[in-house]
C-alpha cells in the first residue's frame, strides 16, 4: 500500500517534470564536406584565405568585373593595365594607402571619378553605372582584403553576448 | 474500509499527503518558471539589454514587443517567427560584424523580409520558437536551414534566368549542361543540346578497338590528392565531359568490340593531290609548317594542347572541342582528312566549323597532327584484343543500353531507354527521410546526400549506375547549389507567379546568310539576340557598330582589337562571296534602335570639333587610360587606331551617351558628356584610320582559357 503511494507520487512527479522538459533535436555534426564558398585568397600569400560575408562577396564579384583591370596586377585575362598608367593606380588590397581613407571618400571617388576629387582623370566616374549599394559592397570587399588589415575608426566596443 | 477507519488516518499517511502536495505545488511552479526561461523570451530580454546599451536605443526599440513576432504570408505558405529572436534584422545600424547574433541586420538584398519572410530562402522551420527546432531537422519538421554557402540556390528557385548576383548557380547550371546530366536525368531549365555525347554510329571508322577499350577504362586518367584532373597525364582545369564508368574487363572487351564494328556511314575517300604530297615530302620542315598553320587557323580557340613552360606541363587552349595532345595516336589518318574537310558529314551536330581547305594546308596540318601530336605509349596498357567475336558484340550492344551509354550517345538503330536516371526536378525539396543513405557515414540531410552522391555515387547506393565524376571543391558546391534550386512546381499560385522564367532563345536565320552562318558555326562563340556562345563579342547589334567594308575585311582576315585578350577568331579562309553575304546581313538586320545613322551627319564634323574631341580624349577625360591610339594607351578597351574605318559615327554617339543601352554588361562607365562633347569625340574618333591590311600576327595560344572569364565587351 505504502509503496504504491510512493510509486504513484514519484511517477506523477517524474511525468510532470518530463512533460515540461524541452526535447532538443539532435544537432547535426559539423560536416567536413561543407566549407565556406565565398573566400578570397591573399594576393601575396595564397595560403592565407579570407572568408567573405554576403556584402563582401558581392563586392568581389563587382571588383573582378569592373576594377580588376587597373587595380590588380593579375587579371582574369592575363596582363594588367595597371603598370601602363601614370600615376600608377593603388592596388585594391593596399591597406597602407586605402585604410586611411574614409568610406565616404572612396564612395565619392568611385561614383564621381578621379578628376572630381582632385586626383587623376584616368579614374572614370562609375556613379551612373553602379548603384550606391554596389559601391558600398566594393568598399566592403576592399576593407576585407586590405593588407595591413583595416581597422574601422571608432567602432563602439561590443561586449554584449547573445544571452 | 469503514467510516471510522477512514477518519483515523495514521500519522504516516498524513505525512505522505503533506509531502506529495508540496511536491505537486513545486511541480506546478515549474511551469511558469519554465515559461519565463523559454529560449525566445531570453533572446527578447537580451535584445532589450543590448539595445539599451547602444546610442540609438530609441530607434532599435521603436517596434519592440515582448511577444512572439510572426511574419504571416498565407499566399506563400510563410509563417515565420524567426524575427522573434532575430530582432535587428531590418536595423541598418546593426549591420556590423561586431553585433552579436541573432541581432545582426540582414545584408542588403533586393527583397524585404516583411514581404518575403525568411524560410522562403533560408528554409528551416518558420513556426518553431526554439533554436534547435527552427534550424535543424526534427522528427516532425524535416527541412533544416540551408547552409549559407548554398544560399544562392534559393535565388535560383524562382530566378530560373541567370542573375549576375548568383555566379554559383550560373556555374552549377553550366556544369549540369556541359556534363550532359540531362542525358539521364530530368532537369528542368537545363538546356538540352541537339547532341549530348558524340554520335557513335560510325565510330569504327574513326578509332581502333584498343583505343575505345582504353578510353572506356580511364577517360580521365589521373586525379591527384588536391582533386586536379589530368587528361592523358596533363593537368586540366576542366572536368572532361566523359565520366568514368566502373566497367569490368569483360564489359570493356564487349563494349569495345561492339563500338569498333559501328561503321554506318562509310568514309568518303579523298586523295590529296599527288604533286602536293611529292613537293612536301622533300621538305624536312613539314611538321613545323603544319604546326604554324595549325596556330594560324586558331585551332587552339576550341582545342587544347599540352604545353610545357618552366618545367610545368599544362593544357592550354579552349575547351569547346576535345583536347588534342595525343590525337594522332587516336584517330585513323583517313578519318582525319575526311573530318577536317567536312565535320558535319561525320557528326551532323558538331560545332566544328567547315573550313575552306587548300590541299596544301590540309596535307601540312594532317601531317603535323599524325606525326607530332602522338604518344607511342598511349595504348601500352591495353591487353591484346582479338577481332571482335559475335557474342562479344551482342553483349556490348546490351551493355550499351544497360550502362546508359545510349542516353548520351546516338547509334543509328538503337533506341535509348527513356528516363534512364531518376527525375531530379524536385530533388531540392526532398526531406532526408525520402533519401537512401545506405551505410554511408554522413549526416542525414539533403545537402550531404547530394554532395556524397556527386562525389562518389556508390557511397550512398552500392548499386548506383551513375558514373564517377571528379569535382573540384568549388564545382561540387556549384552543382549542389544548382540541384538545390530544383524544388519542383511551386506549392502555391503566389509562388508560381514569382518564378522568373528562363528565356527560350534561338537564332537560326534562313537563306544564304543562314547557310554560311551554320557552316562557320558563328554561334559557337558569338551571341546573336541572346542565342550562342560567350567566348567572343555579342554580335546582336554588330550592324549598327561596324562599317560594312570593315566587316568584309575582318572576316577575310581577322585581326585583334583588344590587346589584353588573346585573339581567337579562326582563320576560315573565307571567300569574298561568303564574307559579303555575312556582312550584308549583319549590316542590314543586326541593328540597334538607339544608334540611328540618319541622325548623324559625318560631313558636318569640322576640324575645330576634331581638335576639341582630341583635347577631351587626351586631357579632360583621359580615355587613354583604357584605350590605345598610336602606340600608347591602355589595354582595357578596344584599340581605337582604326576607329574611323571600323565604327559607325551613329554607334560612337549612341555609345558615348549610354554604353549600357547598347551592350548591357560592358564595363565602360556611363558618363555625363554634353551633346557638344559627344559630337566632338565622335568627330575625333572618326578621323582615326590605320593603313589597311597590317601584317598578320601569328597566334599565341597562351591564356586563352583564362581570357574567356569575366571579360566585358
Amino acid at each position: 500500500m505504502k509503496t504504491r503511494f510512493w510509486t504513484m507520487a514519484f511517477l506523477l512527479t517524474a511525468f510532470a517534470l518530463a512533460s515540461g522538459c524541452q526535447k532538443h533535436a539532435d544537432s547535426t555534426k559539423a560536416d567536413l564536406l561543407l566549407r565556406a564558398y565565398d573566400i578570397e585568397a591573399d594576393w601575396t600569400d595564397a595560403q592565407h584565405i579570407t572568408p567573405l560575408n554576403y556584402r563582401q562577396a558581392q563586392g568581389k564579384r563587382l571588383f573582378y568585373q569592373y576594377c580588376v583591370w587597373c587595380h590588380a596586377d593579375a587579371t582574369p585575362a592575363g596582363p594588367s593595365n595597371r603598370s601602363n598608367l601614370t600615376p600608377v593606380p593603388a592596388l585594391l588590397n593596399d591597406g597602407a594607402t586605402l585604410n586611411t581613407e574614409s568610406d565616404e571618400y572612396i564612395q565619392n571617388i568611385i561614383a564621381l571619378g578621379g578628376s572630381a576629387m582632385g586626383k587623376s582623370a584616368m579614374m572614370p566616374p562609375y556613379g551612373r553605372m553602379l548603384s550606391a549599394d554596389e559601391i558600398r559592397s566594393l568598399i566592403a570587399f576592399t576593407r576585407a582584403i586590405a593588407q595591413p588589415p583595416y581597422q574601422p575608426p571608432g567602432r563602439p566596443g561590443s561586449q554584449y553576448s547573445a544571452k | 474500509m469503514s467510516a471510522e477507519q477512514m477518519g483515523k488516518l495514521t500519522y504516516r499517511m498524513r505525512l505522505v499527503f503533506a509531502v506529495s502536495s508540496i511536491v505537486f505545488l513545486a511541480v506546478l511552479a515549474i511551469s511558469p518558471f519554465k515559461d519565463y526561461r523559454r529560449e525566445w523570451k531570453q533572446y527578447k530580454r537580451s535584445y532589450l539589454r543590448f539595445a539599451q546599451g547602444r546610442p540609438d536605443t530609441k530607434k532599435l526599440l521603436a517596434d519592440y514587443n515582448p511577444n512572439i513576432d510572426q511574419i504571416w504570408l498565407p499566399g506563400m505558405n510563410v509563417v515565420d517567427r524567426c524575427t522573434t529572436c532575430h530582432q535587428g534584422i531590418t536595423q541598418a545600424t546593426l549591420a556590423d560584424n561586431a553585433v552579436p547574433e541573432p541581432f545582426r541586420a540582414h545584408p542588403p538584398i533586393p527583397h524585404n523580409v516583411r514581404d518575403w519572410g525568411c524560410t522562403v530562402c533560408h528554409r528551416g522551420q518558420g513556426p518553431a520558437t526554439e533554436v534547435a527546432e527552427a534550424h535543424e531537422s526534427t522528427l516532425a519538421w524535416e527541412q533544416p536551414v540551408l547552409p549559407t554557402r548554398f544560399i544562392q540556390a534559393s535565388c535560383g528557385t524562382c530566378h530560373q534566368a541567370d542573375l549576375p548576383q548568383t555566379p554559383q548557380v550560373t556555374r552549377g547550371r553550366q556544369l549540369l549542361t556541359k556534363l550532359n546530366c540531362q542525358g539521364c536525368h530530368r532537369l528542368p531549365g537545363i538546356d538540352r543540346p541537339q547532341m549530348l555525347g558524340p554520335d557513335l554510329s560510325s565510330v569504327g571508322t574513326k578509332v581502333s578497338r584498343e583505343w575505345i577499350y582504353k578510353w572506356l577504362k580511364e577517360p580521365r586518367t589521373i586525379v591527384d590528392k588536391d582533386g586536379n584532373a589530368t587528361v592523358n597525364g596533363y593537368e586540366s582545369q576542366e572536368e572532361p565531359r566523359m565520366p568514368k564508368f566502373r566497367l569490368t574487363d569483360e564489359e570493356l572487351r564487349a563494349l569495345s568490340a561492339y563500338l569498333s564494328t559501328q561503321k554506318a556511314r562509310p568514309l568518303p575517300t579523298y586523295k590529296i593531290d599527288a604533286r602536293v604530297v611529292a613537293a612536301w615530302n622533300k621538305n624536312p620542315e613539314l611538321a613545323s609548317q603544319g604546326e604554324l598553320r595549325f596556330r594560324q587557323m586558331f585551332c587552339s580557340t576550341c582545342h587544347s594542347l599540352a604545353v610545357t613552360r618552366a618545367g610545368e606541363t599544362q593544357l592550354i587552349g579552349g575547351d569547346i572541342g576535345p583536347e588534342l595532345t595525343k590525337v594522332g595516336s587516336k584517330v585513323k589518318p583517313d578519318w582525319l582528312i575526311a573530318w577536317l574537310r567536312d565535320p558535319q558529314g561525320y557528326l551532323p551536330h558538331t560545332r566544328m566549323p567547315r573550313y575552306g581547305w587548300s590541299d596544301e594546308d590540309l596535307y601540312k596540318v594532317t601531317q603535323y597532327i599524325t606525326t607530332n601530336l602522338t604518344d607511342s605509349d598511349l595504348l601500352s596498357n591495353v591487353p591484346q584484343l582479338e577481332p571482335p567475336s559475335e557474342p562479344e558484340i551482342q553483349l556490348g550492344r546490351r551493355l550499351f543500353l544497360e550502362k546508359g551509354c545510349a542516353s548520351c550517345h546516338v547509334i543509328e538503330g538503337v533506341t535509348p531507354q527513356k528516363d534512364f536516371g531518376p527525375d531530379l526536378s524536385a530533388l531540392g525539396a526532398k526531406n532526408a527521410s525520402d533519401l537512401e543513405f545506405s551505410n554511408a557515414k554522413i549526416p542525414h540531410n539533403l545537402v550531404s546526400y547530394i554532395q556524397a552522391k556527386l562525389h562518389d555515387p556508390v557511397s550512398v547506393n552500392p548499386a548506383a549506375r551513375m558514373p564517377q565524376y571528379n569535382w573540384t571543391a568549388s564545382d561540387l558546391d556549384a552543382v549542389t547549389t544548382a540541384l538545390l534550386t530544383m524544388k519542383g512546381p511551386p506549392p502555391t499560385s503566389a509562388l508560381q507567379n514569382l518564378v522568373v522564367q528562363r528565356k527560350e532563345v534561338d537564332f537560326q536565320p534562313r537563306g544564304a546568310f543562314g547557310e554560311v552562318y551554320d557552316r562557320y558555326k558563328c554561334y559557337t562563340c558569338h551571341k546573336f539576340n541572346g542565342f550562342g556562345g560567350d567566348l567572343a563579342p555579342d554580335l546582336s547589334y554588330e550592324g549598327s557598330r561596324a562599317q560594312r567594308s570593315w566587316l568584309v575585311q575582318f572576316l577575310k582576315n581577322p585581326q585583334t582589337l583588344r590587346p589584353t585578350l588573346t585573339f581567337r577568331m579562326p582563320q576560315f579562309n573565307m571567300s569574298e562571296k561568303d564574307a559579303a553575304i555575312l556582312a550584308d546581313y549583319i549590316t542590314m538586320v543586326l541593328q540597334h534602335p538607339a544608334a540611328n545613322p540618319a541622325a548623324v551627319n559625318v560631313k558636318q564634323f569640322t576640324p575645330a570639333m576634331v581638335s576639341l574631341g582630341k583635347q577631351l580624349y587626351e586631357v579632360k577625360y583621359q580615355c587613354q587610360s583604357c584605350h590605345t591610339i598610336g602606340g600608347t594607351g591602355g589595354y582595357v578597351g578596344p584599340n581605337l587606331n582604326n576607329a574611323g574605318n571600323w565604327l559607325t559615327a551613329a554607334w560612337i554617339e549612341a555609345w558615348l551617351q549610354n554604353p549600357q543601352a547598347l551592350v548591357p554588361d560592358t564595363i565602360e562607365p556611363r558618363r555625363t558628356f554634353t551633346g557638344e562633347e559627344v559630337q566632338a569625340l565622335t568627330a575625333y574618333l572618326m578621323t582615326l584610320r590605320a593603313a589597311t591590311n597590317p601584317p598578320q600576327k601569328t597566334a599565341d595560344v597562351t591564356g586563352s582559357r583564362r581570357a574567356d572569364q569575366g571579360v566585358g565587351r
